[in-house]
């Protein structure tokens, strides 16, 4: 089995991204899959993408444009 | 002088060897700092940076590293857009990596503030010598992610046309470090959100007079959002567009949040006589081909553009005055007085939660208070102390240049603890018939006012419901300018038993550190102080409690911080002490008071330099 590398994109892990934790993810061109050195996540660039779109769930006013702040 | 600004700094650096570049685009190559490829698209990076700076009328200051003086074309280019642009031509201590660094200091370190003192003069002068020989003139500002006192201070006095330096970055520490899994060395929490004159003790408190001032003005190193980025991860949250790509705040390459940040901080001249500040300042590294993480170059050179072109909208449109940051310093130091405080009522703009915090700042304290809790006080930085705190190789703090704390809600725990012990916070509780009530359990919303010397919080009432007794409570916390202490106002408005007494008790409990980890406890003393006697536990862990009646002061000095943080009034019932237990390493002190419908209870919160 050949040594993985970077993907397409430099996808972190979701999972550890949802606990606040930045870690490059590499890619196992053999088994066609994103892989995290630190927890147990492995995934296709389609799931990640899946789970970065879940991981924007706390954002709740991610597409609000605010100009009102007024603090009363 | 017009107060009446909103003043922007762009600083752009041609880095050569960008901090992170060489991580992600030399990945699965052997290590080479002058890479051809690495330093052309460096300077190229810096050259896109400056041109869509210019493209909307906007003025930056260049900040040369060491690397990029050895650049002919990068000098080049600083003087013509000098000459065409007005930008300033400043000196950055950032970038220091390059072949001719490493061939003389033989070190991998780049971070000027970790260095040994020695080094840092060393650096210093190579790098001020080296910018002198490039210009034929010293810089008048400088700046790394850090600069601790020691350091301004030896610039100030080797290079005196120094005037405005970038000095920190928000509350960029344990959380920074927990979020590149452990790996990145910035711990600096407990500075200011916005430009201060710095100490000469302590580069994080500001300078209470001329003898502390250290002869420069600081500016953090982007403007951070002060709700996001003390609970998350703070470099997802700031004036930092591609900051913001990383924290996956945008859809469909939109991020309005980055305009949001933007207007709150406009919005922050009601706390501050009219004037508001945002500081810009993207490393070449992010803006790389390769692509950060998910964002792709073209999203990323987008977010700039983007950023870029609001803040030039809103200048063309006069709400916005850029400067340099020579020019900024200048003109802040025209505008501000050394004890005026800088104060922020910040609202979220992100999470939905319509969570409110009142941060404030000046020579002698930096607080949080959480409108979300009530209005206890989450965080505090006893400035007061001045504590001096060298960092770098060869003192106590290698890498930990945080200015310590006496509460943390975060890293100690606030109101909420796990089973046992208890959290740092200074709230207040009501007491009738056996059942206790906290104001941390009252969410509310405050407003701003000033009279005089005094910065007015005033927090709207809130219902504290008991079997058989309804009591409206408001609370009111005056910062009184120079005083190193906050009024904190407790007004019992109306009960429902208009004959009913109930008791408060302010509190706080406190620990020290600038970390989650608990710091030794041994050494502070603790007591408290009535009109006929005192009081003294000297910390050991063992649980203890004292109090004494007609209260008029609860105390603890700390030592090992240089500080003494005291609950005073005239009027208490009683004052009381407790000390913690290994399993929670902290003290409260507190205050007691009955009171009925329409009487008031007031106490200080005071710090002071303990010798």
């Amino acid at each position: 089995m050949a040594q993985a590398g970077k993907g397409r994109l430099n996808y972190r892990c979701p999972s550890c991204f949802m606990r606040d934790l930045d870690i490059d993810m590499f890619y196992d061109k053999e088994k066609k899959e994103y892989y995290c050195l630190r927890c147990q996540y492995t995934g296709t660039e389609e799931d990640v993408l899946k789970k970065n779109e879940m991981a924007r769930f706390r954002y709740r006013r991610i597409l609000d444009r605010i100009t009102d702040f007024d603090n009363e | 002088m017009d107060k009446d600004k909103f003043i922007l700094n762009i600083i752009h650096r041609p880095e050569l060897v960008p901090e992170y570049a060489e991580k992600i685009t030399g990945q699965g190559k052997e290590e080479d700092i002058s890479r051809e490829a690495l330093l052309t698209e460096s300077l190229d990076i810096f050259k896109l940076q400056q041109e869509i700076a210019h493209k909307n009328g906007l003025k930056t200051t260049i900040q040369m590293t060491y690397a990029s003086l050895f650049n002919e074309e990068a000098v080049a280019l600083a003087k013509e857009h000098h000459l065409t642009y007005q930008d300033e031509i400043a000196l950055s201590l950032l970038g220091l990596p390059c072949k001719e660094f490493r061939d003389k200091y033989h070190t991998k370190d780049f971070c000027i503030w970790m260095f040994s003192f020695e080094d840092k003069k060393s650096i210093v002068n190579d790098v001020f010598g080296k910018f002198y020989e490039c210009f034929g003139f010293y810089p008048e500002s400088t700046g790394s992610y850090f600069m601790d006192a020691d350091l301004i201070n030896y610039i100030k006095e080797t290079y005196p046309t120094v005037k405005c330096a970038v000095a920190t970055c928000w509350e960029e520490g344990p959380k920074a470090y927990h979020t590149c899994n452990n790996s990145w060395y910035t711990l600096m929490d407990g500075g200011p959100w916005n430009p201060w004159i710095p100490s000469k003790l302590n580069s994080h408190a500001p300078a209470a007079n001329e003898q502390e001032d250290s002869g420069i003005v600081a500016i953090p190193h982007l403007s951070r959002d002060l709700l996001a980025c003390y609970d998350g991860n703070g470099s997802n949250f700031g004036t930092h567009p591609q900051n913001v790509l990383r924290g996956m705040i945008y859809k469909d390459d939109q991020f309005p949040y980055f305009f949001n940040l933007v207007d709150q901080y406009r919005s922050l001249k009601k706390y501050n006589h009219g004037y508001a500040y945002n500081m810009m300042f993207v490393g070449p590294g992010w803006m790389n081909k390769m692509g950060r993480w998910e964002a792709p170059y073209e999203l990323l050179v987008k977010s700039y553009e983007d950023g870029m072109a609001y803040y030039g909208e809103l200048k063309k449109s006069g709400q916005l005055d850029d400067m340099t940051m020579a020019e900024f310093s200048d003109y802040y130091r025209e505008i501000k007085t050394y004890t005026e405080p800088e104060c922020a009522l910040w609202k979220d703009i992100l999470y939905g939660s319509q969570k409110q915090l009142f941060w404030y700042c000046d020579p002698f304290m930096r607080a949080c208070i959480n409108m979300d809790q009530g209005g206890a006080i989450v965080d505090l930085r006893p400035y007061a102390a001045k504590l001096y705190w060298p960092v770098g190789i060869g003192t106590k703090h290698v890498q930990d240049a945080s200015y310590p704390f006496l509460i943390q809600e975060k890293y100690r725990a606030g109101y909420f603890t796990h089973y046992a012990g208890e959290g740092t916070i200074r709230s207040a509780k009501l007491r009738y018939k056996g059942e206790e009530v906290d104001l941390c359990l009252c969410r509310t919303k405050a407003t701003f006012t000033e009279e005089g010397l005094q910065r007015i919080l005033t927090l709207k009432p809130v219902e504290i419901e008991f079997h058989g007794l309804t009591v409206s409570l408001q609370t009111i916390f005056r910062f009184e300018e120079g005083s190193s202490a906050i009024a904190i106002e407790r007004h019992i408005l109306s009960m429902s038993d208009p004959n009913a007494s109930v008791e408060l008790d302010e509190y706080m409990v406190a620990c020290y550190g600038t970390t989650e980890y608990p710091e030794d406890m041994m050494g502070i003393t603790l007591s408290c102080k009535g009109q006929d006697k005192e009081e003294i536990i000297p910390y050991e862990y063992k649980c203890r409690e004292a109090d004494v009646s007609k209260g008029q002061e609860a105390k603890a000095e700390l030592p090992v911080i240089q500080t003494s943080v005291s609950l005073c009034t005239d009027s208490a019932d009683t004052a009381y002490i407790r000390e913690g237990y290994a399993f929670s390493p902290m003290f409260t002190l507190g205050l007691t008071k009955t009171l009925k419908e329409k009487e008031v209870f007031a106490s200080w919160l005071k710090l002071e330099k303990a010798d």
